[in-house]
């Protein structure tokens, strides 16, 4: 693996290690999973559906909005489910080897968690909505083939963070709404809390990897920035699943998604969302203004 | 070239200005004029445009290597 030409990555997690340990909690027997959900409450924030502030919502009948909150609900929840995937196996390839031999035992910690917010994200999932939206397609080829094996590795990190700081911008939002069933509301709020450490971490990771990379080219940070601006991009654009907007009752799913990514006040809100990590990318030296 | 195809076009010059120009025959994988990041807006397109849902496990990577196979996998019958 391209890890042996990486430096090891040394950072100091005791206090990430500690948190984690005293925070630890039976994820398996902290929910109290009702048998169904009450019929007139939102899954998802409404502020946050990915029509919110549009004509596009205030056309859909009452019965609409509410069955595309509970559809989005099981959108960003199967999204993160397939994140953490991918992320898990990321996580697992890399722990013990040499570059990463300081920060292993966190790592363990960064392991089990993620794969009991999985746990619980699929069982919200499974019970109320009875599937998981399946993971977005990918193109087999590798897009990254043409960066330098350290940023290569930066690039794993960062879609990891990213990701992360995404998530945790909802889950933040949807922890403390009343309108909310408690168990969707409690599900952010165990999130959030766990992220919070793991975004810590993240930055850390990505910090000392950005720091090798441009040590050794600094010509690829700005390559680099062009990949984590259209990566904040994507990952936006996963949250307008039209297969949600079918379910939902609301026709001309593909074009209504069209229309909806490009609207002016959504796409306010994407810079609402991306706002802290786009701030944390550009004090780093790898924010949007330096593509070239 | 038929309506739809010059929708794809546009979608991937409108993506990769730097391109400037896009011959029928360019590698659009290893040129990364269409990557992995671009590949979900580019299945939407494809079924906006088809009017059929594309299952991605059902095709392949070559299926969108050129614009010529593109055209040839999801145009050829509605051009004909």
């Amino acid at each position: 693996m391209a890890v042996r030409e990486i430096e090891p990555v040394v950072l100091d997690l005791d206090r990430l290690e500690q948190m984690a340990e005293s925070g630890y909690y039976n994820p398996y027997t902290i929910f109290e999973w009702p048998d169904s959900m009450e019929p007139d409450k939102p899954w998802m924030s409404e502020s946050l559906t990915t029509l919110a502030g549009t004509e596009m919502w205030d056309e859909l009948t009452r019965e609409q909005q509410l069955a595309l909150t509970r559809y989005e609900a099981i959108n960003f929840f199967s999204l993160n489910i397939h994140g953490i995937r991918e992320l898990l196996s990321d996580v697992v390839m890399r722990i013990h080897e040499k570059t990463y031999a300081g920060v292993s035992e966190f790592l363990h910690h960064f392991i089990g968690e993620e794969n009991e917010h999985m746990w619980f994200f699929a069982q919200f999932c499974l019970r109320y909505g009875g599937k998981l939206y399946p993971a977005q397609p990918t193109l087999k080829a590798d897009s990254v083939a043409h960066l330098s094996p350290v940023a290569r590795e930066l690039v794993v990190f960062a879609r990891i963070l990213i990701f992360e700081e995404i998530v945790d911008y909802y889950n933040a939002h949807m922890a403390t709404d009343q309108s909310l069933p408690h168990i969707a509301r409690e599900i952010n709020r165990v999130h959030h809390q766990d992220e919070s450490r793991h975004v810590a971490f993240g930055r850390m990771v990505f910090t000392n990897l950005l720091e090798q990379v441009a040590e050794r080219d600094p010509d690829e940070v700005p390559v680099l920035a062009e990949y984590l601006e259209n990566y904040l991009q994507y990952s936006i654009a996963t949250l307008y699943n039209p297969a949600a907007y079918r379910d939902a009752g609301i026709p001309d799913a593909l074009k209504l998604r069209r229309r909806a990514l490009s609207h002016p006040v959504r796409v306010e809100a994407h810079d609402q969302v991306l706002k802290r990590t786009r701030k944390f990318l550009s004090k780093a030296g790898v924010g949007r203004e330096i593509v070239k | 070239m038929t309506e739809p195809m010059h929708e794809v076009r546009e979608f991937i010059l409108g993506r990769n200005p730097r391109l400037g120009q896009l011959p029928d025959e360019l590698d659009l994988i290893d040129s990364r004029a269409i990557n992995s990041l671009a590949f979900v807006e580019f299945i939407f397109l494809l079924e906006e445009l088809t009017g059929e849902p594309i299952d991605p496990e059902e095709v392949d990577l070559d299926d969108f290597r050129t614009l010529n196979a593109i055209q040839a996998r999801f145009f050829q019958q509605k051009a004909a």
